[in-house]
């Protein structure tokens, strides 16, 4: 076909429309000549021989005109033509076409931005193969909602859940790559089946064998493409090279993708980026072999992930699971304490909780995109009131209504193309903002990227602007009757009414959608207060952390670990401005804290149930450096080292869980289920610390000191976190902490230096994203209907000037004058507000999930926001509202 | 087509191609000379003929058309449908005066 043909005709009648009017001036020209020419041989006088010539051919401009026609671009060069006289006439109003810009462009940017974030986090999938068949599977009991999987489940469930058809575990731990430049990195501890199970393949080398995944296999290692490219230049050659991690020899055997992650790693305190093989077996795990299961309940300290049989889902493996889990708990697995398992679709574990805040911060986007086009076209609105007079000309000269609706839409046309350039531009301010500072508890936030999805978007907003935008006022111009117009423009009289009510209920619509907006923003305003004003237990502010290790390849004894943290807690707290200084083995809110089986002197605890504590190990300093509240006994000072009688701190909910009616102060326990003489004499309770998460039940949690941990249960602590407290900035002693530790050994790895501050932050990054994103949209959406409101007094003040001015006339005060026009503002405010109230009853229970210690019908909050409405209307009205109080009778009658 | 059929013999400018129909069709085609613009403009913009700039006899600057691949194609399939058509209407005219 010629389509192309016509295309490139069409082109080139658009961008060589100068040469082609030459070339077809010349043609017919020619002709012409010739003619005459033959006309002349014919006998006839030059004059005559032209005139018929010109007689024989036609009218020669009608002809040049079926020739532009047949160029085929005809439409094009009107839509050119329409283009350039909106641009031309946006020029003349530089006022309007900036604010009008600005407007939309705040628009397209925001609604880019967010989009943005929505298409990476819910639409762009899971870097693994077919992620809707796989589940990740939990455990969960009395007070523990969502908790890690034993040995035995697993196993359990491998062969007695048809709707699994693999399971496989994994653990999270860390270890030091050492070396000349030594680094911590987060490694993932992974049964050979995990892999598989994800359906991800290493890019280089390989998975690990069966044979590799046992206890006591050979030393083997997986890298993450970052931790690749970072230690080994990204060379394909590292198979199979040895390497020295954590003072032992292992070999690389491959190389994992770039976008790949552990489920949990989504999580946000980090990913891991070399895998192990978990290398463990049921009889290590104290585990039956086999789908048995011991009647106690063996440890829970493993995540698991499956893959889902074809044709099953998460809900087949939950019926399932209830099934297979009901009779065991009848059977003795567990008993009384309301053991459970579930399976949760990957997606929904790693997005589930961000997933409701996106989608309402997104659709309050949505609601600011759709003030700034009502503000738009309200401007466009006023703009067509005062060129009435003009389109009346152009209507009389014999313009189409067809003609002028295109004329219009081209003028919104070109103020979203401006707004969304300028748009896309904030939207790459956006994006980079979001990545910077996307909070750690918002998983996939921090790889949003302004790709040509998202470009896509934008400009489809920005059509879709134009035509919202554009095509009110529009369809306005095209009941323009020029006779009427005209007349009714020469008299200079009021606007007419029928137009006003349209702008009236744009700016009611403006209210009501802002209303909505401001609702959202102060529920989550006040939800985030409550859960900063949840009592942690600890005082984050002024807190500095970061993570060091002591590799055993330097520090081969517990000793020299203990020595070695004295010294550094000794020199930062000589540094100026430091308060006080300690260590701990997990710092609450940032990493999970799991539980440790102990034996508490006269407490015995029901059939088949423990006695856990979750395990803190700290350096004498940290409670006082992170502000943990001591309710009875002492804190921990220099005597509670390796040579002194065992001490231990535990939580209020630990005295309440075992020492129900009696003293807990100088109770015994014994951390394991061994009969070890080494036992720990509680010096001291403390109040609950929410270690795990903001919200939720604490459990019974215990601190002893990393010396005395090294006596019993005899483990020692190679990696714990610093916790530096000081009255100013904490920021500012990263340097001189930094200097110290380089001082004392100046190739120990750093890691993830963070306030105490950041990492609440993080926690609460939900709900604190959402607070920040509504706050920003609802400011703007009050800013926009301030603008609205504005508009539409200074407009009524200006078209009743006349009525005005015969009212000042007739003895009205100005008082009664500004009055007047107030009401006129005030009115649209109201409806919108009424309506906003309703729309906001619906649309924040969707927020229900969000909020924490308020409910979405919250009355102190929409009391606040009628307030606040009702203030901005005011504000917005008064100004233009003045004027009409300064009419002057002799003035606006005389002009007329 | 009778344009289309005339540029088979060479490229011709648009006073050539003027002339040369006024002489096949002994000026039964009594239209105006300029309307032959248009329809070129029209073929060229279908890709049916193609223009370029020459001298002329008399060494004046003249637009030439020729035609292209796809013009004789168009051609062929024109002159085709004429035939059906005109030979239909033979037919009926036949049997119209027989049947008087």
């Amino acid at each position: 076909m010629a389509w192309y043909h016509e295309v490139f005709s069409s082109l080139g009648a658009l961008l060589g429309r100068r040469r082609q009017e030459r070339e077809m001036n010349e043609e017919l020209h020619f002709h012409l000549e010739m003619e005459t020419r033959r006309n002349v041989e014919a006998g006839l006088s030059v004059d005559e021989a032209r005139r018929h010539a010109l007689r024989d051919f036609g009218g020669v401009e009608r002809h040049k005109d079926s020739v532009r026609d047949e160029r085929g671009a005809g439409w094009l060069y009107d839509g050119w033509n329409d283009i350039r006289f909106a641009v031309r006439s946006l020029r003349r109003r530089p006022g309007f076409t900036t604010i009008a810009t600005i407007t939309l462009a705040l628009g397209i940017g925001a609604t880019t931005t967010l989009f943005g974030v929505v298409k990476q986090v819910l639409l762009t999938p899971l870097p693994y193969g077919h992620p809707e068949s796989i589940a990740v599977v939990w455990s969960a009991w009395k007070g523990f909602d969502q908790t890690w999987v034993s040995y035995d489940e697993c196993e359990g469930w491998k062969a007695r859940i048809p709707a699994f058809a693999d399971i496989g575990l994994y653990t999270d731990g860390s270890v030091t790559f050492d070396g000349d430049s030594p680094e911590r990195v987060r490694v993932g501890n992974v049964h050979a089946s995990v892999f598989p199970i994800l359906g991800v393949k290493p890019i280089f080398g390989r998975n690990f064998t069966a044979e590799e995944d046992r206890p006591n296999g050979p030393n083997v290692v997986i890298l993450g493409y970052g931790l690749w490219q970072r230690r080994f230049g990204a060379d394909p050659a590292v198979i199979g090279r040895k390497v020295q991690i954590s003072g032992q020899t292992a070999t690389i055997v491959g190389v994992m993708p770039n976008d790949f992650r552990l489920p949990i790693d989504f999580g946000g305190s980090g990913r891991s980026e070399a895998w192990f093989p978990l290398g463990t077996d049921a009889q290590q795990q104290g585990a039956v072999p086999g789908p048995e299961f011991p009647k106690t309940g063996a440890s829970h300290g493993f995540y698991a992930v499956a893959r889902l049989a074809p044709g099953a889902t998460a809900a087949t493996a939950n019926t399932q699971l209830r099934t297979l889990v009901a009779e065991l708990e009848k059977w003795g697995y567990m008993a009384n304490v309301g053991f459970h398992a579930y399976a949760v679709p990957v997606e929904e574990q790693i997005t589930g909780r961000v997933r409701p805040v996106l989608l309402v911060v997104f659709a309050a986007v949505g609601f600011v995109m759709l003030i700034a086009c009502a503000n738009v076209a309200g401007l466009l609105l006023v703009r067509g009131e005062s060129r009435r007079r003009e389109l009346a000309v152009r209507v009389a000269l014999g313009a189409g209504s067809r003609r002028l609706t295109r004329l219009l839409l081209a003028e919104s046309a070109v103020l979203a193309a401006a707004g969304a350039s300028l748009g896309i531009g904030l939207a790459a301010v956006g994006v980079h903002l979001v990545r910077v500072t996307a909070p750690a508890g918002l998983p996939r936030v921090a790889e949003t990227t302004l790709d040509w999805g998202v470009l896509a978007f934008a400009l489809v907003t920005a059509v879709a602007a134009a035509l919202l935008a554009g095509l009110l006022p529009a369809l306005q111009a095209t009941e323009i009757a020029p006779a009427g117009e005209l007349k009714e423009g020469g008299r200079g009289a009021t606007s007419g009414r029928a137009r006003l009510r349209w702008r009236q209920s744009l700016v009611a619509t403006e209210v009501a959608l802002a209303v909505v907006l401001v609702v959202a923003a102060g529920l989550m305003i006040k939800s985030v207060r409550n859960l900063l004003a949840i009592d942690t237990g600890f005082r984050p502010d002024g807190v500095l952390t970061m993570r060091l290790s002591t590799p055993s390849t330097w520090y081969p004894d517990s000793v020299r670990v203990a020595a070695f943290w004295d010294e550094l807690q000794r020199r930062v707290a000589a540094l100026p401005g430091v308060r006080r200084v300690g260590a701990a083995r997990l710092l609450p809110l940032a990493t999970e804290m799991g539980d440790w089986g102990l034996q508490v002197e006269g407490y015995a605890p029901p059939p088949n149930q423990g006695t856990p504590g979750d395990w803190q190990v700290v350096t004498p300093g940290y409670l006082e450096a992170m502000g943990l509240t001591l309710r009875e006994g002492r804190s921990f000072d220099a005597r509670d080292n390796m040579n002194g009688p065992l001490a231990m701190i535990v939580n209020r909910t630990f005295v309440d869980r075992y020492y129900p009616g009696r003293p807990a102060l100088n109770g015994r326990v014994r951390i394991g289920d061994n009969d070890s003489t080494k036992i720990y004499t509680i010096v001291g309770v403390v109040d609950d610390v929410h270690h795990n998460a903001l919200v939720g039940q604490v459990k019974p949690q215990f601190f002893v000191t990393l010396g005395q941990f090294a006596i019993a249960p005899g483990n020692t602590r190679r990696s714990m976190s610093l916790v530096v407290k000081t009255d100013g900035d904490p920021a500012a002693l990263v340097a001189p902490v930094r200097a110290v530790i380089r001082q004392i050994d100046n190739r120990l790895p750093i890691s993830e230096i963070r306030t105490m501050r950041d990492i609440v932050n993080a926690a609460i990054g939900g709900p604190r994203f959402a607070m920040q994103a509504l706050g920003l949209f609802g400011l703007l959406a009050l800013v926009l209907s301030a603008i609205g409101i504005f508009g539409i007094v200074s407009q009524v003040v200006a078209s009743r000037s006349h009525e005005f001015g015969i009212r000042a006339a007739l003895g009205a005060t100005p008082r009664e004058l500004v009055a007047l026009s107030l009401r006129t503002g005030l009115r649209q405010a109201l409806t919108g507000l009424a309506i906003g109230i309703v729309i906001a009853l619906v649309f924040t229970r969707a927020m229900t999930s969000m909020l924490q210690g308020v409910t979405p019908t919250d009355p102190w909050t929409f009391a606040s926001v009628v307030l606040v409405t009702g203030l901005v209307a005011v504000a917005a009205s008064v100004g233009p509202a003045r004027r009409a109080g300064k009419t002057d009778p002799a003035k606006v009658l005389g002009s007329s | 087509m009778l344009a289309l059929k005339l540029l088979t013999t060479g490229p011709m400018h648009g006073w050539g191609l003027s002339l040369k129909l006024r002489e096949i069709s002994h000026d039964v085609f009594d239209v105006n000379q300029g309307s032959l613009y248009p329809a070129l403009q029209k073929m060229l913009r279908l890709g049916w003929i193609r223009a370029e700039w020459r001298a002329s006899e008399n060494n004046r600057r003249a637009r030439y058309y020729a035609i292209t691949r796809e013009g004789e194609r168009q051609l062929a399939a024109e002159i085709e449908d004429w035939e059906r058509t005109s030979g239909a209407v033979n037919r009926v005219l036949r049997f119209a005066l027989q049947g008087g």
